[in-house]
């Protein structure tokens, strides 16, 4: 499976083909369309290793409000914005979008302050729809894909938790 | 020995506490707020009683909660850990009400020595150093220019009636004195309605030193030796270590002796702290007394062995220290550091939420105190403090390359953690020589970060690959993965067929 990775870091932007072909219980790894001896797996929950070449990295990921996954490793830090293939078809401009009815969820503990959106309306995928509060600080949580608010079970006011329901968006 | 403790407090200090108990086979009691259900104190208690909502006026705060649940489940000693009610004598006195033992000093002296300007007088009293000053108001600029002549600049104006630096004025030297004075007043007389100012001796770049002490219901107070705590943040305490760099044996012996005359003239019991201000040439000044177990205790217990919360217990028992203070002498060196849930990078601002993962540091020389696991969600109504990293070594050396080598292990995903900090402190040739004071980190944090180590080509390489691989781990639209509402079956069998055509 073909991956496309862009990566963020201190040293600025890059752009990396990743392709992995399933080799019996491992992978065979390609990187910028040359072949590298890379041996990866799930090491504990949201923690990859890879051994490259006989060097080893411990790669800690995170997935971020806006799709994107924060890598860490030793004192590092990378953003991937990782393209999948299975989700190339539809997207349109380069950007990643979601498919299907989507559930808005709060990212973490806070207060909704303020509602962007109706239910019944039309968004745009990176719209903003709801603005959460946590620690003083204002989150706006935006719309993953082009659709309609189906329901927004947020009201203003409202004290959530991580992981509670927001809205959907079809 | 106690029948039951009730432990009266949340988070890490909540299982040092109960761990406490455990090892001395007393049972214990803990309590919870509404958002608290989950917390590892409360995994790991025996009992456990919900004292009201997340806010803590409303639960760890509440008295008469704690009172009740105490008598409910038939304890007979509180606890009452740091922070929340360790320090307010109204939790003692309404303990005394009830014929339950508080485990710290007396209402009496929570209010004799926890005040500053209570425990300065004190001080004074005991013979133990303060900050040389009037402390009462200085009628003409005449008689307060002679003063800070006899005293030595630099010195300090300040309004009685101060607060929050209005008022407030250091002077260097003699000729800026008169026009410092009318500053200072006019500032207080406008910021406070209140002209009248006092002189201290200012100390520039002080050390925060401290002392804990010990003491028994029978008259043996101890001291346990120093901890250095000056790489503060805006007052916080940020790392603390033992022993301090520059503390000599000497010093050690008189800022002790010190500490011991001021718990005795304060009719002190149980555990304690002294705290000073300690000057470039050496000399210690009083700064105040914290009557209760300090965040920072583990570094004393590394360097002397000693369990101090099971000896807290043991004193409020109404045990006798079993040993005489000449015996206590720091072995080796430890150093902590407090690690939060708040970003370096957006000024310090909390960041609470979930640890989706963890990677824990062990092995040789490492203590982890900690109320945190995987999969919990790091509540936002506290103080977002998860672990303190604690290391001890032979040498300061060893320690903080044990600290350096733990922090490289430790790893939180989901949620920011201020370990970069630490990393920069512990690569600052001043803080490697012990060149501190407490505003040495506030500066650091004002100069310019130094340029981030860029990644080596392999990194990256590595972090593209471990990237890919996770997209391809995640099932399959795992963010639709919900079950959608059956609104219309038409509607999910044409979705199922589509996902059949995936190749």
């Amino acid at each position: 499976m073909k991956f496309e990775v862009h990566l963020d870091s201190v040293t600025g932007k890059t752009k990396h083909i990743v392709d992995l072909e399933k080799d019996g219980s491992s992978y065979k790894v390609s990187l910028d369309g040359q072949p590298v001896p890379a041996d990866v797996i799930l090491a504990a929950p949201n923690a990859v290793s890879v051994i490259l070449n006989g060097t080893a990295f411990e790669i800690h990921i995170a997935p971020s409000l806006d799709g994107t996954y924060k890598l860490q490793t030793g004192p590092h830090e990378f953003q991937a914005d990782v393209r999948d293939p299975r989700a190339w078809r539809g997207r349109k401009a380069g950007a990643l979008e979601a498919e299907g009815r989507q559930q808005i969820v709060a990212p973490m503990p806070g207060k909704v302050i303020r509602l962007l959106v109706n239910a019944g309306d039309h968004v745009e995928a990176g719209q903003g729809l709801i603005v959460v509060e946590a620690m003083k600080m204002q989150n706006e949580i935006r719309s993953p894909k082009k659709g309609k608010v189906e329901r927004l079970q947020a009201k203003e006011g409202q004290a959530v938790n991580a992981g509670d329901i927001l809205a959907w968006v079809d | 020995m106690f029948r039951k403790v009730l432990i009266a407090n949340r988070g890490e200090i909540a299982v040092r506490v109960l761990r406490a108990c455990r090892e001395m086979g007393i049972p214990s009691v803990c309590v919870y707020s509404e958002v608290d259900r989950t917390a590892l104190h409360i995994r790991l208690a025996d009992e456990a009683y919900c004292i009201g909502p997340a806010p803590s006026r409303e639960s760890y705060l509440r008295i008469d909660r704690l009172i009740d649940v105490a008598r409910r489940s038939n304890c007979d000693a509180i606890h009452p850990g740091y922070g929340f009610l360790a320090e307010n004598p109204a939790l003692p006195r309404a303990c005394t009400d009830v014929g339950i033992t508080f485990i710290g000093p007396s209402p009496e002296t929570m209010e004799l020595m926890g005040s500053k300007t209570a425990g300065k007088q004190l001080a004074r009293r005991a013979d133990v150093p303060t900050v040389p000053g009037t402390d009462d108001p200085i009628d003409t600029p005449d008689e307060a220019q002679s003063i800070a002549r006899n005293m030595g600049y630099p010195v300090v104006l300040k309004a009685v009636a101060g607060g929050g630096g209005k008022g407030m004025r250091v002077i260097t030297d003699d000729e800026a004195f008169p026009s410092a004075w009318r500053d200072a007043s006019s500032e207080a007389l406008n910021a406070f309605g209140d002209p009248r100012v006092f002189l201290e001796k200012y100390l520039d770049s002080p050390r925060h030193i401290e002392i804990q002490i010990f003491a028994d219901a029978h008259g043996r107070v101890v001291s346990l030796g120093e901890r250095e705590c000056s790489i503060q943040r805006r007052h916080q305490k940020v790392i603390e270590e033992a022993p301090s760099t520059v503390v000599t044996p000497e010093l050690r012996r008189k800022m002790g002796e010190a500490a011991v005359r001021l718990a005795r003239a304060g009719g002190y019991v149980n555990a304690g702290t002294v705290e000073f201000l300690v000057d470039a040439n050496l000399n210690f000044y009083f700064l105040e007394v914290n009557t209760r177990l300090q965040v920072e205790h583990p570094v004393t217990e590394q360097v002397t062995g000693l369990d101090l919360v099971k000896l807290q217990i043991a004193i409020a028992a109404g045990a006798r220290l079993p040993f005489a203070w000449e015996t206590i002498t720091p072995r080796g060196h430890a150093m902590e550091v407090r690690l939060y849930a708040e970003d370096p990078d957006n000024n310090f601002f909390p960041c609470p939420g979930k640890i989706l993962a963890r990677r824990i540091a062990t092995g040789p020389g490492i203590r982890l105190d900690e109320g945190v696991y995987r999969g919990w969600v790091v509540p936002l109504e506290y103080d977002p403090l998860l672990s303190k990293l604690i290391a001890w070594g032979n040498s300061r050396e060893e320690t903080l390359a044990r600290l350096r080598r733990a922090l490289d292990e430790y790893t939180i995903t989901g949620i920011r953690t201020n370990v970069s900090l630490f990393r920069r402190i512990l690569a600052e040739p001043d803080f490697l020589r012990g060149d501190i004071h407490t505003k040495w980190l506030d500066e650091l944090l004002a100069r310019p970060r130094p340029p981030a180590v860029p990644p080596r080509p392999e990194t990256e390489a590595a972090a593209a690959i471990a990237a890919a691989y996770w997209e391809s781990i995640q099932p399959s639209g795992s963010s639709t993965a919900q079950i959608p509402s059956p609104s219309s079956r038409w509607k999910l069998d044409g979705r199922r067929s589509q996902l059949d055509r995936q190749p």
